[in-house]
């Protein structure tokens, strides 16, 4: 501020009333507006370099991701001869049609059956090629047609993971010489991977999926949503519609304002300590309130996280509807609560709607308090109800990054894509319904 | 029965509460004098209330109190005598028997843990239908009573308008319950932490190492300050260098600049860095930034480089940080008067030169406000630096090297196998205390500064 962007004009003590017009034409004035013009085009450049590297940003990362695991999504299969006749496998045929049918064809030593064609199939070490749970693909085969016993058959099973890695030109020279003996055998083929989609965690990266994890993610927003949701317009409603103005009312707001800044994991914090602490009453020593690990006690959690996020956003969209809805309304003999349920919530209702789309989006990506929490827990099998221990999207996502193993790389990366998508299209629901619904009064 | 199956049956009686309420005030409306005062649906509802309320209530309050009861009646067990007496052993045979007790086809390890499952058993379903009977009596109870008040007369609608509003009055409630839970169990489970370990050690003691803890003296490994400086490093520093910047300049291109088209394109842009999961940035930085900066510190002449620098986790936070102080920084410049904009304009200042001595000056302190609580914000954030920052608690300045963040320590306090009363995990909570006490004040004061600024325009 303290330099004057009007020149100074010399004045005289003597004619101080008098001030020389500038003379813009002069090479001093030429040059310092130059300068000034130069200065406004650096500032306006910043500006814009600043907008074009923030999205570059963006579209870094997506594209670092998509390249990652986009390769996630598909799945090596090698062609397995196999002969079951020579393989001295004694299974009753009887039990096939039977749920001991798994039991039956474990105990017969299927496993090392498939071992050992692929050995024989693919020279020493051969068994390493395919993945070690290429035999369950056997397994399911051999149950939907038990006749495949009597026959030689030549069957797709996944690649373990080297040679699937190997495949894509990564890895060791020896595994992708191997590699480049079976595609020359052909019997190397690519498949979009449907397991990645229906199976859940495991130790062998080619076998992992993400439906545990994404089940989960659903019980722990199905808890969340029905908690947070009427909690948090509920209370909307009273603070914008009844509440008097008085310092209890204030106390709502500012606690319901900090509360909607404090760091997500200082809900894990809570959560661990309330619904998972040891709690005496009256005496009682009563143990955890709530199982650990569980979709409810994260969804809990989450709900009085997201709650502040939904009041705030309805009493916006509540603030917006004009008074005289409401006072058409009680002038024909509508009560308080009449004019809010009947007239005044339908009106403002996308409104909480995207605020509580917006607020699940945030719910849904969010980890940190879930890892306090205990839903870190190694799934396999995915969650059956709210109280089962369970994983989520994000969380998984964590707990593959930690993996050492390459194969994670792609599929941690994978689960990614999967998450963004899910939350692009929550926001996307978010705007359709904000642009379809806004109502300017 | 399961408290969910309780919950649909009570709402079941609810729902054919308020079908015979309506009909029943139908049959009352006789017309003229005798008109019901209040609609059938309200009867209907107050019926429905009186039904599902107090059964609600009680079945809270019962799922909370009923754990407690059945493991004193286990206790009271002839083979329970056998039980070990420490507390720790005796809740894991307690719980094996339970979970035996609940899941079909499990058995028990334990000879004592098996004695017990069936008394068990035998006392989670007396509780349990003792709970059920009562809970469907005090079903059937409320609504008869309320059945039995209603007449034509009846001011049924003022009853259930009562009911509603102290419902709603319930929910805001839920808030401020929020609150304080948060702050008495982190408040509690501290003073726990605090009567073990001196408060002095924890916030001026220099060395952090949980993983040896002398049991002696544990405020020795137990000093919080690298901690703080290395949050602050990364979070205040590092992160707002890039995102200060950033955000303001993009903020400033985009209201003063950009043809409305641009903007309309480019702000929910921006604003997607803000949506995107922070476990995604963690892997981002991990896997791609940190490397990077290990090269580029090599190549600087770091021999020892980290690959878990506090510079990696610093840039990708900022990075997210940036449509943050934008936002907030678009705000506060909409919100100085048009007319000093135009009257700078109109004296012959060029663009930059109103934006820079008149826009930004007058809207500094919701800029400076905005940036409070970019600030409050970085340092909570967890999974960036769990996953990209380290564990080692240095005190440093060199941005390549290795820095450890308050976030970072809880998640891996509390993720560790150990009991839950160590010093260990109960330091978890104090870390948890000072950084929720830390947001609270830097989101009061940017508040405030907001608030005031607006009054001064308004």
């Amino acid at each position: 501020m303290s330099k004057s962007l009007v020149p100074e004009t010399p004045t005289g003590p003597e004619e101080p009333a008098v001030r020389a017009p500038t003379d813009w034409k002069t090479a001093a004035m030429q040059k310092r507006i130059r300068r000034r013009y130069a200065r406004e085009w650096r500032f306006r450049f910043f500006g814009f370099a600043a907008v074009v590297l923030s999205a570059s940003f963006l579209a870094f990362l997506l594209v670092v991701m998509v390249a990652n695991g986009w390769r996630g999504f598909t799945r090596t299969d090698v062609a397995l001869p196999i002969d079951f006749a020579a393989s001295g496998m004694v299974v009753e045929r009887s039990q096939l049609a039977t749920p001991a049918a798994d039991l039956a064809l474990a105990g017969a030593g299927l496993e090392n059956a498939v071992k050992s064609a692929a050995a024989t199939a693919f020279g020493p070490g051969g068994e390493d090629f395919i993945s070690e749970n290429a035999w369950l693909r056997v397994r399911d085969a051999i149950k939907r047609d038990p006749s495949l016993l009597d026959r030689k058959l030549r069957i797709d099973v996944p690649a373990s993971t080297r040679i699937d890695q190997a495949v894509r030109g990564d890895g060791d020279a020896a595994t992708r010489a191997a590699a480049a003996r079976l595609q020359q055998a052909g019997v190397v083929s690519r498949h979009f991977n449907t397991d990645f989609l229906l199976e859940s965690d495991s130790t062998d990266p080619v076998a992992v999926g993400i439906w545990g994890a994404l089940k989960g993610s659903l019980l722990t927003m199905a808890v969340t949503f029905l908690i947070a949701f009427p909690v948090g317009v509920l209370s909307a409603i009273y603070l914008e519609e009844y509440a008097p103005r008085n310092r209890w009312t204030d106390l709502i707001e500012v606690s319901i304002n900090n509360l909607a800044a404090v760091p997500s994991i200082i809900f894990g914090l809570l959560g661990l300590a309330v619904f998972l602490g040891s709690w005496s009453l009256f005496g009682y020593q009563m143990g955890p309130l709530l199982p650990r690990s569980a979709a409810l006690v994260g969804g809990l959690t989450l709900a009085l996280m997201i709650m502040p996020v939904i009041v705030i956003a309805s009493r916006n969209a509540i603030k917006a509807v004009p008074p005289s809805i409401r006072d058409a309304a009680l002038g024909i003999g509508a009560s308080p609560i009449q004019v809010v349920f009947h007239h005044v919530l339908p009106l403002a209702m996308p409104g909480i709607l995207t605020g509580t789309i917006i607020g699940m989006a945030r719910a849904l990506g969010e980890t940190a308090p879930l890892l306090l929490i205990g839903m870190r827990a190694f799934i396999v099998t995915p969650p059956g109800g709210f109280t089962d221990p369970a994983t989520v999207l994000p969380v998984q996502i964590f707990l593959w990054s930690d993996e050492v193993s390459r194969g994670f790389i792609e599929k941690t990366s994978a689960a990614i894509i999967v998450l963004l998508v899910f939350l692009l299209a929550m926001n996307g629901l978010a705007i359709y319904l904000r642009n379809k619904f806004e109502t300017r009064w | 029965m399961n408290a969910f199956a309780l919950m649909f049956l009570v709402a079941g009686l609810g729902l054919i509460g308020w079908l015979t309420a309506r009909a029943r005030a139908v049959r009352f409306d006789r017309g003229g004098a005798k008109r019901l005062h209040s609609l059938p649906g309200q009867h209907g509802m107050y019926v429905a209330m009186w039904t599902v309320l107090p059964a609600l209530l009680f079945i809270a309050l019962w799922s909370g109190v009923s754990p407690g009861l059945v493991r004193e009646a286990v206790l009271q067990h002839p083979a329970a005598a056998q039980l070990p007496h420490f507390d720790f052993e005796r809740d894991a045979l307690l719980a094996e028997a339970k979970r035996v007790a609940t899941t079909d086809g499990a058995t028990a390890f334990d000879p004592v843990a098996a004695q017990l499952v069936a008394p068990t058993r035998a006392a989670k379903s007396y509780y349990g239908w003792l709970g059920t009977g009562v809970a469907i009596l005090l079903a059937f109870a409320g609504g008869a009573f309320a059945l039995t008040r209603i007449r034509a007369p009846f001011r049924a609608r003022s009853q259930v308008e009562r009911g509603m509003m102290i419902v709603l009055l319930i929910a805001s409630l839920i808030a401020i319950l929020t609150t304080l839970g948060i702050f008495l169990s982190l408040l509690w489970e501290s003073l726990r932490f605090f009567s073990a370990v001196p408060i002095t050690d924890f916030l001026f003691g220099t060395h952090w190492s949980p993983q040896v803890i002398d049991a002696a003296h544990p405020g020795k490994s137990l000093g919080a300050v690298p901690l703080f400086w290395g949050t602050f490093f990364i979070g205040a520093v590092i992160a707002m260098i890039v995102a200060i910047p950033f955000g303001l300049m993009s903020a400033i291109y985009l209201t003063q600049y950009a043809a409305p088209r641009v903007r309309r394109w480019m702000k929910p842009t921006l604003e997607m860095l803000a949506g995107v999961p922070t476990v995604v940035y963690g892997y981002f930085a991990a896997l791609t930034v940190a490397p990077a900066v290990r090269d580029l510190a090599v190549s600087l002449g770091y021999t020892y480089a980290s690959s878990e620098s506090a510079l990696a986790a610093g840039l990708v936070m900022g990075v997210m940080i940036i449509p943050f102080v934008s936002s907030m920084a678009d705000d506060s410049i909409a919100a100085v008067p048009t007319a000093m904009r135009d009257g700078s304009l109109a004296m012959g200042a060029t663009t930059s030169e109103t934006i820079s001595r008149v826009l930004i000056p007058a809207a500094l302190p919701g800029v400076v406000a905005g940036v409070l609580l970019a600030v409050s914000r970085a340092i909570g954030e967890t999974m960036i630096v769990v996953m990209a920052a380290s564990g080692a608690a240095n005190i440093t300045l060199n941005p390549f090297e290795s820095a450890t963040t308050v976030t970072k320590q809880i998640v891996d306090l509390l993720t560790g196998e150990s009991e839950f009363d160590s010093p260990k995990t109960l330091a978890a909570f104090a870390l948890g205390l000072t950084l929720f006490v830390i947001t609270l004040l830097l989101n009061i004061v940017a508040l405030r500064v907001v608030k005031k600024y607006r009054e001064a325009y308004e």
